[in-house]
């Protein structure tokens, strides 16, 4: 019997991925959640002193992605073969690429210049990562709702948890993007899925 | 058999950790390398208008990681099981957050230095921890075979050193797997014979 264990803050941030695919699979595991100042103990049992960590059968593995696409290949959430699994991972690095440009935005502690870099990502920067991410599940979803191949993969899911982000921005974002709005909701409509988002805890990101 | 064509510029950039996995699986392979004035051209006709791309049997992939780990994967050069895998993918990923936090297209060469000199050690020191967690006491990073872990902190390590030659000079297990890696024969050889190219 395989055991999982999640170590993550109480938020949703780079761990809600990894929480999503064990809903998707329905598999049980230890969802740990340490508050800050408990934080401060643990840093040294992980191996590069952060988290996300999963200890899966005892051994520690560090980094978001390789956590994700770790459990999604053990609950064949990761796509059919190594060609579908890599139009997964480029959907994913794209995704990326999205969000890798509003972190750094989010950090800004001056309120007006937040504000302004905000506008300017929405107009400028947004708009051509989600024509991007349109495409691809354009050219590999085979017709479908889903990224790639007509099934449901992590991909759909890191799509479905980095929106939300996106959405607290600007709620009406997706009405540009029907492939991407009908990708969501496909995603929410999956009964453990949506039992899960039903159930999580509400976090403030 | 399937046939692979990878396209991008004239560099090893993005590109140069595929290119060594080929070598290392003495798999053959298009090398398209496009001069700079060529791209505008071919931009929309990539997926995402950029490189690198593969195409296999007509279909394109892009994004340079999701490349790499197929093709790794495709030539049993990936980690021996999920978990190894997994393993595999923390190190790929601890050396991009590397990159993340290296202000290399500064126009600020104090920041620059700064990252020399104060925080690439403790990014290096990470690796080195986790070459020591997984390595299986040997010099490769996963499992005591070379895997993409080793080829990809390979092209890093070249990076490194040319921005700051002495950077792998407390950090003797990283020094011991590049050399292991050098001295692979279908590497060495690869080396020797690649085009040299500015970046």
């Amino acid at each position: 019997m395989s055991t999982y264990k999640l170590y993550y803050f109480n938020v949703r941030g780079r761990g809600e991925v990894a929480r999503l695919i064990f809903a998707a699979a329905d598999q049980k595991y230890e969802d740990i959640r340490y508050e800050r100042e408990e934080w401060v103990s643990h840093k040294s049992e992980m191996p590069l002193g952060q988290m996300p960590v999963l200890e899966y059968n005892g051994v520690k593995l560090p980094q978001s992605a390789a956590i994700n696409r770790f459990l999604a290949n053990q609950f064949h959430l990761a796509g059919k073969d190594n060609f579908d699994q890599a139009k997964v991972d480029a959907v994913v690095d794209t995704i990326n690429d999205m969000i890798s440009k509003y972190r750094p935005i989010r950090m800004e502690q001056d309120e007006a210049k937040q504000k302004e870099l905000t506008k300017t990502f929405l107009a400028d920067e947004l708009p051509k990562h989600l024509q991007n991410l349109e495409g691809l599940g354009k050219l590999y979803g085979s017709g479908g709702s889903f990224f790639v191949g007509n099934n449901l993969t992590w991909a759909d899911l890191y799509f479905y948890d980095i929106a939300q982000h996106i959405l607290e921005l600007d709620e009406n974002i997706f009405n540009n993007y029907p492939w991407l709005k009908e990708n969501r909701q496909q995603v929410e409509k999956q009964p453990k899925i949506a039992e899960y988002l039903k159930n999580r805890p509400k976090t403030s990101h | 058999m399937p046939s692979y064509k990878l396209t991008y510029f004239n560099g090893r950039g993005r590109a140069e950790i595929s290119r060594l996995i080929f070598a290392a699986a003495g798999q053959k392979y298009e090398d398209i390398r496009i001069e700079r004035e060529q791209w505008p051209a071919l931009k929309p006709k990539t997926p995402l208008g950029q490189m690198p791309v593969l195409e296999v049997d007509g279909v394109e992939l892009p994004q340079s990681a999701a490349i790499a780990r197929f093709l790794a994967k495709q030539f049993h050069l990936a980690g021996k099981d999920n978990l190894e895998q997994a393993e595999v993918d923390a190190v790929i990923d601890t050396i991009s957050d590397i990159n993340t936090a290296w202000p290399a297209s500064s126009s600020d060469e104090a920041l620059k230095k700064k990252f020399l000199t104060e925080d690439l050690a403790k990014h290096l020191q990470n690796l080195e921890t986790l070459g020591k967690l997984y390595g299986k006491g040997g010099h490769f990073f996963v499992g005591n075979q070379l895997t993409w872990a080793d080829l990809r902190f390979y092209t890093f390590g070249q990076t490194c050193i040319e921005a700051a030659p002495d950077c792998l000079n407390n950090f003797s297990w990283l020094e011991q797997n590049r050399a292991e890696v050098e001295k692979q024969p279908k590497i060495a050889e690869y080396l020797k014979n690649r085009p040299k190219t500015s970046f």
